[in-house]
């Protein structure tokens, strides 16, 4: 659920300064200087102990061999070479880039073009709560649902057969089940986008569309050359987000498991999902070291593509 | 006859069948957790012959739903209840009472906003095992604590940057203290947020899947992610109740669907914060 809801470490600036109450020095402004602590240290330890310690020992794992109790064995880079000649390891960073790319290709485009038609369309408020839904609820919920959809007698099949497909698909084979579970997460996701977007074009003044009428601008027109400038910051935004919950994706993915406490096919592994089985796989030892070195893998993905976002997507912010 | 003042452009058809899709797989799954199984595939969008409401009772006595959804009740009220005593503390702290640690400590608390829950699950699994912590609700719950801090702090913090100052300054006149000043101005003021914060915070972890697989791996501490999930197995080695898993993830869907419809634009809003300016 994080993935989704987090916002990009993009949005956030060091605050701007909050006028004090008072001049500095005073009686008032050292009263409320004492307060500061007290209540910025329980957040802070909890962060701390809970989240960055554990994160900074993951990589000290990925350095180590280590089944979780005893001794710590320090490996070097033997962990990174295994991933290197591991192929689970290699289609499972390809899936994640796929997702990232394919995915989010898919899903930036549908964005686009549902918002550029939502502008100016009667009901956009009713259609953009049905086609927000799928990620107010819950994504295991909402995946089992699409996985059902393409089971051999389903719904999609039924569809098919009715437009007069005889041979449809197996969808759920090992081959084509990661295609699914693409198309789901191009489905929910553009929910999610198109709602962003949608939110920063309601802000563009009705008048700048009411002059490009004037002009005869066609709607392709208008999308290019008044919103697509006017929204630029939500796209970097969306852009940056993406980025980082693309890569964080899994729950979607296990739902597709054969049974509880197992994992999918590998063939539908991405690297969380590599992550998570290479330290808890019921079946067969743990290996902590090579999940740890998975995971740093991960983390400086979302470093390079969070910096690379930013880069590409930076123009100068527009006033209006 | 009058011409269709209205013409159909391919743009809006598109959008409408994306709504209709939306709306047809809910009308699906509802539809179906009524059904027997062979009239799920036989015809998925006719009305049940008879209207199964054992598929309901089944599903929510064998994927023992009961225990499961108190479970997940006390979970997450706990962790909303923790995030918000933890976070709104430190958020108001940080937008408000502005000193040189600040700015750095905003930006250090948003950071975990990027860090996914791979990097954290094996060393923190090691150490609430020892502390006795796995498989206990409470363990859960303080890691859900701590990975909602990031995006709570971030959340809040431009929350309270945004209310005026002026109430602030007024009550310091009046000579209330700092604290009275947070607790009887600041945090009534800012109530919007925090039911925003926590709305999130429960429907995000009302279906949470991967801590709570690593953290509740005991069946009998299961909460309903992980009930779900279990049935689905359940359904799938045991001939096919497909009607009882439709009514399986109704039951879990259908609350989220009702609260979305009573708190639908606050929901998409919080959701899609920081999107903005």
């Amino acid at each position: 659920m994080e993935g989704q809801r987090l916002m990009a470490t993009a949005t956030v600036e060091a605050p701007a300064a909050v006028r004090p109450a008072a001049q500095p020095g005073s009686p008032l402004t050292r009263a409320r200087r004492r307060l500061y602590l007290p209540f910025v240290l329980p957040a802070l330890a909890v962060y701390l102990l809970v989240f960055i310690v554990p994160s900074l020992f993951t990589v000290v794992l990925s350095f180590a061999k280590w089944a979780g109790a005893g001794p710590i064995e320090w490996v070097g880079l033997a962990n990174y070479r295994r991933l290197w000649y591991d192929e689970v390891f290699h289609s499972s960073l390809v899936n994640t880039l796929l997702i990232l790319v394919g995915v989010g290709f898919l899903t930036f485009l549908f964005s686009f073009g549902l918002t550029m038609v939502l502008r100016e369309m009667a009901g956009r408020k009713f259609a953009r709560a049905v086609i927000f839904f799928p990620n107010a609820v819950s994504a295991l919920a909402i995946s089992i649902l699409w996985g059902f959809l393409f089971q051999a007698d389903g719904l999609v099949n039924a569809l098919l057969r009715l437009a007069g497909v005889d041979t449809v698909p197996r969808w759920l084979a090992d081959d084509n089940l990661f295609y699914v579970i693409c198309l789901g997460l191009v489905w929910v996701n553009t929910g999610f986008y198109t709602t962003i977007l949608m939110a920063a074009v309601d802000r563009i003044p009705a008048y700048l569309y009411e002059a490009a009428d004037l002009e005869g601008a066609s709607s392709w027109q208008k999308f290019r050359n008044v919103t697509l400038p006017l929204m630029w910051d939500a796209v970097a935004v969306s852009a940056t987000l993406w980025a980082i919950s693309a890569i964080k994706i899994f729950e979607f993915i296990y739902v597709f498991a054969g049974a509880a406490g197992s994992v999918p096919t590998t063939k539908a592994w991405t690297l969380s999902l590599y992550a998570y089985a290479e330290a808890f796989q019921p079946t067969g030892e743990a290996r902590y070291g090579a999940s740890a070195a998975a995971t740093m893998v991960t983390l400086v993905l979302i470093v390079v593509l969070t910096l690379l976002t930013r880069r590409v997507t930076r123009r100068e912010s527009l006033e209006y | 006859m009058a011409t269709v003042p209205v013409r159909l452009r391919p743009g809006r058809l598109l959008v409408w069948l994306v709504v209709a899709f939306d709306l047809l797989v809910l009308l699906w799954l509802v539809l179906s957790s009524f059904k027997s199984a062979g009239e799920i595939f036989a015809g998925p969008f006719g009305l049940p012959a008879d209207w199964r409401l054992d598929n309901w009772a089944r599903a929510w006595e064998v994927s023992e739903f009961g225990p499961a959804i108190l479970r997940t009740v006390v979970v997450v009220a706990a962790t909303a209840l923790g995030t918000v005593v933890v976070a709104a503390p430190a958020a108001y702290a940080l937008s408000r009472l502005t000193t040189r640690t600040s700015g750095p400590l905003t930006t250090f608390f948003a950071m975990g906003l990027g860090v996914p829950i791979q990097a954290i699950m094996l060393p923190l699994f090691v150490a609430m095992s020892q502390l006795g912590l796995v498989n206990s609700l409470g363990g859960l719950i303080i890691v859900y604590v701590a990975t909602s801090i990031p995006f709570a702090v971030f959340f809040l913090t431009a929350f309270f940057r945004s209310l005026p100052g002026d109430l602030e300054e007024a009550a310091a006149l009046d000579g209330a203290g700092p604290l009275r000043t947070f607790w009887q101005i600041m945090l009534p003021l800012a109530r919007s947020g925090l039911v925003t914060l926590v709305i999130l915070n429960v429907i995000g972890h009302w279906s949470e899947g991967l801590l709570s697989l690593i953290f509740l791996q005991d069946p009998a501490q299961q909460t309903l992610p992980l009930a779900l999930l279990n049935f689905m197995t359940r359904v799938q080695y045991s001939g096919a109740d497909w009607g009882g898993l439709f009514a399986a993830i109704a039951i879990v869907i259908l609350p989220l669907l009702l609260v979305y419809l009573w708190l639908g634009r606050r929901i998409i809003e919080g959701m899609t914060l920081g999107s903005g300016k």
